[in-house]
């Protein structure tokens, strides 16, 4: 199975220089658990910031929510997979970072997200229509 | 020898796959749904009226089958309700395009997306009720079809609060240009639930089964 299948497109996005505390309320606002941090400048590349990142860097150190940038805890570069790049291939990476999701590039233009739920679920949809006549 | 009991008769059989080809015309309505929205092409709409009408001759000849004695008294009225569930997604389906159709064949851009993936999914999910209800007199575990039925509804939800969000910041021409708009994106939407409501329902005739 493609990536491009099963992935998220809408990507929510936020400025490296937003406070860690509209990240929260968006992701919170979104549902989601991770936003793309956007370059600050030409020379700069994209990041993402995620609920872990959040609780650990800031939550767990006691920092100010408020006063923290986004920009500061952004994990970067991106690990993103090619689209025409098999769900297997997204798995491997994400075990091999220890991460739970992966970007959907193509070229340099980052087209979706997805995340380990959208793995699994894709695995259980699959297993759901095996062997099946039509 | 239980099999038979059950499901093994003529009549049993005979009801068995029109329930099939019952759910087979949904799928087929709801790719058409999924192909007129896409393409805004008018002939897809009339094939789902067309679709319709086949199935509730298809639905009617199924119930009365039912009541002239196929299946055992207490399975008979789980299977009518599925039946008829079945046909409550047909119908929405129905209605989703005869409002696309007053709304001449065209979504507004900044809904267009949401409004594909919805159909996109509530086609698959029709293709998966399919195979669980096949899953049921097969020897496939039906509850792994139900739990794929349950991600893709979770997946529409998602999709369905998006669209909500752009649809209240919409500004609407008029009263009638507003009403379309709200009744389709209801009648779009609700198609994942009521089939969402009719795997639960062969889980409940699974379970009588037994």
């Amino acid at each position: 199975m493609n990536v491009v299948e099963i992935m998220t497109k809408k990507l929510e996005t936020i400025d490296a220089d937003a406070p860690v505390y509209d990240a929260i309320e968006k992701m919170i606002d979104r549902r989601i658990r991770s936003l793309l941090v956007m370059p600050k400048d030409e020379r700069d590349v994209h990041g993402v910031i995620t609920v872990r990142d959040i609780v650990n860097k800031v939550i767990a150190k006691d920092l100010d929510l408020k006063k923290t940038k986004v920009g500061d805890i952004t994990s970067k570069p991106l690990v993103c997979v090619d689209k025409g790049m098999d769900v297997e291939y997204a798995i491997n990476l994400m075990s091999k970072f220890n991460i739970t999701r992966v970007f959907v590039c193509d070229g340099k233009e980052i087209i979706g997200i997805i995340a380990l739920l959208d793995v699994l679920s894709a695995a259980l949809i699959k297993r759901a229509k095996e062997g099946h006549r039509a | 020898m239980l099999e038979r009991i059950f499901f093994g008769g003529k009549r049993e059989q005979k009801v068995i796959e029109d329930i099939r080809k019952h759910l087979q015309i949904l799928h087929a309505s709801s790719e058409c749904l999924k192909t007129a929205l896409m393409e805004r092409d008018k002939e897809r709409l009339y094939c789902i009226a067309d679709l319709e009408r086949e199935a509730d001759s298809v639905r009617r000849e199924i119930i009365s089958m039912i009541y002239e004695g196929a299946f055992l008294p207490y399975l008979r009225s789980n299977l009518v309700r599925f039946v008829e569930i079945v046909e409550e997604a047909l119908d929405l389906t129905k209605e989703a395009a005869s409002d696309f159709e007053l709304m001449e064949w065209s979504l507004d851009e900044d809904i267009r997306d949401e409004c594909l993936l919805i159909a996109d999914k509530n086609a698959k999910m029709s293709e998966m009720l399919l195979i669980a209800f096949d899953a049921l007199f097969g020897k496939d575990d039906l509850r792994e079809k139900t739990l794929a039925i349950r991600i893709y509804e979770k997946q529409v939800d998602e999709i369905k609060g998006d669209l909500l969000k752009k649809l209240m910041d919409k500004e609407v021409r008029t009263f009638w240009h507003g009403k379309m708009l709200s009744d389709f994106a209801d009648y779009l939407t609700r198609i994942s639930n009521v089939i969402e409501d009719a795997s639960d329902y062969l889980v409940i005739i699974n379970v009588s089964l037994r």
